[in-house]
């Protein structure tokens, strides 16, 4: 294998750098109109009357839309799932007469400017009856407490309740029980690009799309379900850059349904970009209160857990139904072995936004309970933490405890915990709060043992790829997939995969840009961990086709069978006799020839069997989900006078099977460290507990890490296990590194000052408040 | 409306604005050099960096008119246009400083003056240099690598 594991340049960096053209923000449709939402000032109420007779007057409005115009059929915006899931909730309407947030879009106006919509927008008059609201999601479910939702008593969404063994045995037969209540906030992923969709209907009631989305055919199947319309009237087309997504853009949001249905109404193409208060109103990470109490022998074995997590979903289910099965499941049921385990989650309504995605989806907040706990059980019973998780963790060669049929084929837990330690220099480690002076250091170190690289196995959550490859008579590839480049490097590693499987140099393989929906395999979203393993699946099956073929060709040109042929390097020559060649180039220009072929030794007849184009086709789920494991360690610093936290080394180590573009893993390790960070230290997104409003307009009220708080000493280490069931042995990476961040700052700050803080964010006025000091 | 004039990367553009535009959505709405983005028209990101005579400004807290006379440069004007880069534009590709691209230009536009104005920067000025303009994909390590790259290739 020549490529893989390397580096080579990305094919989006050169636009990249010097302008950055193919992102959706950028996309200009002729006659476009721009609108703009009417959004609610009130968490809970209803909408009595709607007056938009002044500004359907005002010159360049072109139309107006209120919630009595639109689609009756509620729905569920989460991409990756069946509309109609059994799972989850539907619902949710494009605009309802009943608000339950402060922010949700009342009504909707489309002018010839931005400016016209946005005065336009303050000319509809709004009157509302206010409703009480509710905000804490454990008041929420109190007999009393202010309904959200009819089919929902007490605000409970969903109420899985997972387990198995007996926890009362388990428990008794435990020398201690601790526990303890773990509780994370909201935050943002804050993809830089906003989120913008323009949606251009035609008189026959065709839909074409452009949205900053993480998933093609979701947005065609939402909005096509939305609208109450077939999918083949919505054509989605793909933009080749998506600044960004981390989960924040995995469902549609009301923009687009809006757009379209403005669009409908105009005939004109309609625009909607989010402002970044917008933004920061549409989805974020759940905030979830984890109760856990854990059994343990005097050894560390585990005898019992029981976790209860209570899930604020906000207004609407929508990803939360999802997220707390994610996070009870992966996150504290089945990360360790305990033969004893039960975990009820509680998705509740309240008035706050609505929760979405977020990379982890559920982990980070199970991980910083677990891992917390687990650090200190071993302080408290003088039990040395790497040797504990060993003693509790699963071994390759096992059963997958959550995937059904699945094996743990390639799990290297053990090999992540002791190179990390090494690395870090984990036996300096002194004893908690021993250090002197203001500033004391300190280290620590979490774990995410079990991860998916996918969704196979899992009910409801769609999981296959799809992609074409086609050769080209200059001897490059054009390889078309719906998988969105959302900045972690897709459009790279699957040109990647599929130059290495054709033996072609890196830059002979070309991402065919604006794909879309009627041209290219269906493909679940870029989400999940899931697009180097699956979608590089698919990528390498469509590239083994083309390949077979290619030799073919080949074998009948250089008159020998082509299993007796390699390519490498652009060349198709015979194994034994390497100076019989062709080029890739040759190849295909004689299967694209007529059927006499003009060459340099004259006309030359060609065959039947040598004609065609030479093109793959692949469409598949991948035959497991196998999981990667992560270990990071940090060592941080403690102002005990100031409270500042400051982290100073980080080593991450990550079992990914196969390494496939290191510099953009290292970078996946890196920005997902700021988004931990930030998470363990400093993003809070807040709202006014009266008005229920997000007090966060913008980046300078939402702080996240820059280059100045991060860490000068992020190093990764990779572990390679060669997974059998993944393209050239590759499994997964993202979503754990931002994971773990949490409580191994966490772990990090109790061993430098001797407290512990179970409440994200970890201020500096929580740590001062634990020293005594306020 | 009025009309003003703009110097933008070595050319005169003549624009018809109203008053209250800022030069990112003239820059961006008018003249389609859509290399500045848009990330929070706050203050807050630096998505929208440009040089106003050689300085670093957020284009969207500048209103256009008052950038009139002044010269502008964008990334579009960065390293002459063409196939030709900028020290600093192959230095991030080299680095693999890129990863969603949104913040890409402003960061560059950014770095630009910093290397414009300070021979060898160390990592701290590096970094507080850049800490007006977020990334959320690449945690920094590598824009600060990519800047560092660009330093030590233009002599240091």
């Amino acid at each position: 294998m020549s490529l893989i594991g390397t580096s080579p340049e990305r094919p989006d960096a050169f636009d990249k750098v010097t302008g950055g053209k193919a992102f959706p923000v950028n996309v200009k449709v002729p006659g476009m109109l721009h609108a703009k939402l009417l959004r609610s000032p009130y968490p809970h109420a209803r909408i009595l009357r709607i007056d938009t007779s002044a500004a359907e007057k005002l010159p360049g409005v072109k139309a107006v839309l209120v919630p009595s115009e639109v689609p009756k059929r509620k729905f569920t915006p989460v991409y990756f799932v069946p509309t109609d899931a059994g799972s989850m909730v539907q619902d949710m309407l494009i605009m309802s007469d009943t608000v339950r947030f402060a922010g949700q879009p009342v009504a909707a106006v489309a002018a010839t400017s931005l400016r016209i919509a946005e005065q336009a927008i303050e000319l509809i008059e709004v009157e509302y009856e206010e409703l009480p609201t509710v905000f804490d999601p454990e008041e929420a479910m109190q007999p009393g407490a202010p309904q959200l939702h009819e089919h929902a008593p007490n605000n409970v969404a969903v109420n899985p309740v997972i387990g198995f063994g007996d926890l009362d045995k388990g428990f008794a037969e435990a020398d201690y029980i601790f526990e303890g209540v773990y509780s994370s906030h909201r935050v943002h992923t804050c993809y830089m690009e906003p989120r913008v969709c323009i949606v251009d209907c035609d008189r026959q009631g065709n839909f074409t799309v452009h949205s900053s989305t993480q998933h093609l055919f979701g947005v065609r199947e939402k909005l096509a379900y939305a609208l109450e319309i077939p999918e083949s009237k919505v054509r989605v087309i793909k933009a080749p850059y998506i600044g960004g997504g981390f989960g924040g853009k995995l469902d549609i949001g009301y923009i687009e349904p809006i757009a379209a249905l403005l669009s409908r109404k105009t005939g004109r193409p309609v625009r909607i970009e989010q402002t970044r208060y917008e933004d920061f109103i549409t989805t974020a990470r759940h905030p979830i209160k984890v109760y856990l109490k854990t059994g343990v022998k005097k050894d560390g074995t585990f005898t019992a857990r029981h976790a209860r997590s209570i899930l604020d979903t906000g207004a609407h289910a929508t990803h939360g139904a999802e997220v707390i099965n994610v996070h009870g499941v992966f996150g504290l049921l089945m990360t360790y072995r305990c033969p004893n385990s039960k975990w009820e989650g509680y998705t509740v309504y309240t008035n706050n936004m609505i929760g979405g995605g977020y990379r982890g989806y559920g982990s980070p907040q199970a991980c910083f309970a677990a891992e917390s706990q687990i650090d200190e059980i071993c302080e408290q019973l003088k039990l040395d933490p790497i040797e504990f998780r060993r003693k509790n963790a699963w071994h390759a060669g096992e059963p997958h405890p959550m995937v059904p049929g699945v094996t743990l084929d390639s799990y290297a837990f053990d090999e992540c915990l002791q190179s990390g330690a090494e690395r870090i220099g984990w036996s300096q480690r002194k004893k908690a709060d021993s250090g002197s002076g203001t500033k004391k250091r300190g280290m620590g170190f979490a774990c995410q043992p079990l991860w998916v690289s996918g969704c196979v196995g899992f009910p409801d959550i769609y999981e296959h790829s799809g992609a074409i490859i086609k050769l080209n008579v200059d001897g490059t590839a054009d390889l078309a997939i719906a998988t969105m480049d959302i900045g972690s490097g897709q459009t790279t590693t699957l040109c990647q995969i599929a130059a290495e499987e054709l033996g072609l140099p890196m830059e002979a393989v070309r991402m065919v840009q604006n794909s879309d929906t009627t041209t290219v395999p269906v493909d679940a979203p870029t989400h999940a961990s899931r697009a180097t393993y699956s979608a590089g699946n698919a990528v390498q099956a469509a590239a083994r086709t083309v390949r077979e073929r290619l030799l073919k060709v080949a074998g009948i040109m250089l008159d020998i069978n082509p299993e007796q042929l390699a390519v490498a390097n652009g060349r198709v020559s015979v194994k034994a006799d390497p100076k019989r060649s062709l080029s890739v180039a040759e190849v295909v220009t004689r299967a694209e020839s007529p059927f006499v072929q003009h060459g340099k030794n004259g006309p030359a007849p060609t065959t039947l069997e040598e004609k065609g184009t030479i093109i793959g086709v692949s469409s598949l789920a991948p035959k497991s989900n196998p999981s990667p494991v992560s270990v990071e360690f940090v060592e941080v610093e403690v102002d005990t006078e100031t409270g500042q936290v400051q982290v100073l080394r980080v080593v991450y180590a990550h079992d990914l099977g196969k390494l496939i573009h290191r510099n953009g893993a290292e970078g996946q390790v890196e920005g997902g460290f700021q988004q931990g960070m930030g998470y363990a230290l400093m993003e809070n997104l807040l709202f006014d507990p009266v008005s229920g409003s997000c007090l966060a307009g913008d980046f300078l009220d939402y702080k996240i890490p820059t280059a100045v708080e991060m860490p000068r000493d992020i190093q990764s280490i990779f572990i390679e296990s060669n997974e059998p069931s993944g393209p050239f042995g590759a499994k997964s990476l993202s979503e754990p590194c931002i994971t773990v961040p949490a409580p191994a700052i966490a772990n990090a700050i109790y061993n430098a000052i001797g407290v512990r803080i179970r409440e994200l964010p970890i201020t500096p006025e929580k740590i001062l408040a634990a020293l005594g000091k306020l | 409306m009025k009309t003003i004039e703009l110097q933008i990367n070595g050319s005169t553009h003549e624009v018809s604005i109203e008053a209250d535009e800022t030069l990112l959505q003239v820059l961006r709405n008018r003249l389609d050099l859509t290399g500045t983005k848009k990330g929070c028209d706050s203050g807050g990101c630096g998505c929208c960096s440009v040089q106003v005579d050689g300085k670093v400004v957020y284009s969207c807290m500048m209103y256009a008119a008052g950038a009139a006379g002044k010269a502008i440069t964008t990334i579009e004007g960065l390293g002459g246009g063409g196939t030709a880069l900028d020290p600093l534009q192959q230095a991030f590709i080299d680095a693999g400083a890129v990863q969603c691209g949104y913040c890409t230009c402003g960061m560059i536009m950014n770095a630009s003056e910093l290397l414009a104005t300070t021979k060898n920067p160390g990592e701290d000025q590096i970094r507080h240099a850049i800490a007006g303009n977020l990334c959320r994909c690449t945690g920094y390590t590598k824009i600060v690598d990519a800047i560092k790259l660009a330093a030590a290739r233009t002599g240091g």
